[in-house]
């Protein structure tokens, strides 16, 4: 099997060398590393990496610009969010922006490689406090009137994506729902799906409504 | 005289760019409002021309006016122009234009030269120098008017009096004025500093954030003395973290409280994890104070029954009508029935300081508890009005 080809940005050398010498003791492949958005974008253009580990408070463009980016460029890549802060509002944007997922920088070295493999395979990577967060934001957006139903979570995914943010694991929740694993995971994925749609059905309707109003 | 320069320098011209903006605009204002005078005292001049004992001297003056008018008009355009001189000067031609009336018009006078062309010197005088310079100038003018008369008549006294009256009002309106656009001014200017302040906060708590977690990690694969050094400044990180996200909440008024920040103060190294919505969730203070209180004792619940170091997930919810707050532990669970025997027992811990509290909001606790560990459910209705 191909090694997965990540790239580790982060402003913090010290920080950049500890995960990068993790990832590839743990024999992944790092084919950039960068130190600010704009060489980050300009890196993985050139270097098309599977995974980008990001820090978000990086200069200009931020975490949540380079997240944005880079989606546009390569749909298929996995953006694992690594933040020290752990800001709310910038951790719900880089989702939003196509982010698969979100650790804190106190997280392991294990839980980071299980991070990696497990975004780098396509499964978003849901703490409990991302999992409340996105809660937070599927009420918000279904308290604004008329929206489509495609962009509302469905009962059974509130359930799972709740039951995420109380700490169970996949397996448990799959155990008391009587799902399997794999469907636990869907609903999760779906969550994440429906908010990344609908942060582009927002920023359209935003950019039409600006279209009209400077004619 | 001397009295008089003494008054006017205790009631000082403005001094920030706010309030000479202010001002400036009420002088555009009076620019316009002294053309209308003008055409309105020309206009009576000329059709009581019949009144002058002396027709070339009320020509002049009635030339004055309009010259002056017009001087002043531009003078009192630039904020740099407005100066003492120029102000004692305007007043100074329309006490003369009155006192002049008697020699031009004969003794018996009904209405002053200059009539209600006076005003705009006077409201000069109120925007400039406020409530003092309103009344001196109307005091003045006022004055002048009434010792002039052979007799004075009630409409004479009446017009006096609103002079007087309408230069310190309006002087105080204009002060007031000034004050509340120095104010906004200096309010603006603090909020700016804030931000400013806030951005540049985020910045050193971000490296003071990174530099603890990687002293966590580093200690942690290390081993030894180091993972303790590790494992401490992970705490410290946890609690810097907590404590900045308590920070960035809403700005809560002394009425409400943000319970997304007040939450995050509860999050523990390794134990306790908050999960709460991205936008601040205000309640009453009496509310968010019992339901902190619950999720404290729910807390302190778990540490007791499962473990100091048991890991527990708490999850706000914020709906329109309602809150709900899950605290939620990995632990053995209560045997049934061991709630209401305590109860029973009189030993009400859990019930009174969990339950008791919640019921009191007119909301619902509820325990559920099974092999998945023990969970408490807080639901309390929100008030109307709140944001959400």
């Amino acid at each position: 099997m191909e090694p997965i080809r990540v790239m580790v940005v982060d402003d913090h050398p010290m920080w950049r060398d500890a995960v990068e010498r993790d990832l590839v003791a743990a024999g992944l492949d790092v084919v950039a590393v960068a130190a600010d958005g704009r060489s980050a974008i300009a890196r993985f253009t050139a270097t098309r990496p599977d995974v980008v580990v990001l820090d978000l408070q990086i200069p200009e463009p931020d975490g949540v610009g380079v997240t944005a980016e880079i989606v546009r460029q390569d749909p298929s890549v996995r953006v694992l969010i690594l933040s020290a802060s752990g800001e709310q509002q910038d951790v719900l944007a880089a989702v939003k922006a196509g982010a698969a997922g979100y650790l804190v920088k106190s997280a392991s070295s294990q839980e980071l490689l299980a991070a990696v493999r497990r975004v780098a395979q396509g499964e978003p990577v849901f703490t409990p406090g991302l999992a409340g967060l996105v809660l937070g934001e599927f009420q918000r957006i279904s308290e604004a009137p008329a929206e489509p139903d495609d962009q509302r979570l469905t009962e059974r995914e509130t359930e799972v994506l709740r039951m995420v943010a109380k700490g169970l694991s996949y397996r448990q929740i799959a155990d008391r729902l009587v799902l399997s694993h794999r469907t636990v995971q869907n609903h999760v994925q779906n969550t994440l799906r429906k908010l990344q749609m609908h942060n582009r059905v927002e920023l359209t309707r935003y950019a039409i409504e600006r279209g009209l109003d400077e004619e | 005289m001397l009295g008089f320069c003494c008054r006017l320098r205790r009631v000082s011209p403005p001094t920030t760019p706010a309030a000479t903006a202010v001002e400036s605009g009420l002088f555009r204002a009076l620019a316009v409002l002294r053309v209308i005078l003008v055409l309105n005292a020309v206009g009576l001049n000329v059709y009581r021309a019949d009144n002058f004992e002396h027709p070339a001297a009320a020509v002049m003056c009635v030339g004055a006016m309009a010259l002056w008018t017009g001087f002043a008009t531009w003078a009192y355009a630039d904020p740099r122009r407005r100066t003492a001189v120029l102000l004692v000067t305007d007043l100074a031609l329309a006490v003369a234009l009155v006192a002049a009336t008697p020699a031009v018009k004969g003794a018996s006078f009904n209405a002053t030269i200059p009539g209600f062309w006076v005003a705009g010197a006077l409201l000069a005088w109120a925007a400039h120098f406020r409530t003092g310079g309103g009344l001196l100038a109307g005091l003045l003018l006022a004055g002048v008017d009434l010792s002039l008369r052979d007799h004075i008549r009630q409409l004479d006294y009446g017009n006096a009096f609103l002079l007087v009256i309408g230069g310190a009002v309006v002087g105080f309106l204009c002060g007031s004025l000034q004050r509340m656009a120095t104010e906004r001014d200096a309010a603006e200017r603090a909020a700016a500093v804030a931000a400013e302040r806030a951005r540049l906060a985020r910045v050193v708590h971000d490296g003071v954030l990174q530099v603890l977690a990687l002293v966590q990690r580093r200690g942690l694969e290390l081993g030894g003395d180091l993972a303790e050094l590790g494992r401490l400044a992970g705490e410290q990180e946890r609690s810097l973290r907590g404590l900045i996200r308590a920070e960035e909440g809403a700005p809560a008024t002394a009425s409400t409280v943000d319970l997304v920040g007040e939450l995050a103060r509860l999050e523990r190294s390794g134990s306790v994890t908050v999960s709460t919505p991205a936008f601040p969730v205000e309640l009453p203070a009496p509310v968010a104070t019992e339901l902190l209180a619950a999720t404290r004792a729910c807390l302190d619940n778990v540490r007791v029954h499962v473990g100091e170091d048991a890991p527990a997930w708490v999850l706000l919810e914020a709906f329109p009508d309602r809150v709900e707050l899950s605290v939620r532990d990995d632990g053995p669970g209560i045997p049934p029935g061991r709630l209401e025997t305590a109860a029973e027992t009189g030993r009400l811990g859990v019930r009174e300081s969990i339950r008791g509290r919640i019921e009191d909001l007119g909301g619902t606790a509820t325990l559920v508890t099974g092999e998945l560990g023990t969970e408490w459910e807080l639901v309390v209705p929100r008030g109307t009005g709140e944001d959400g």
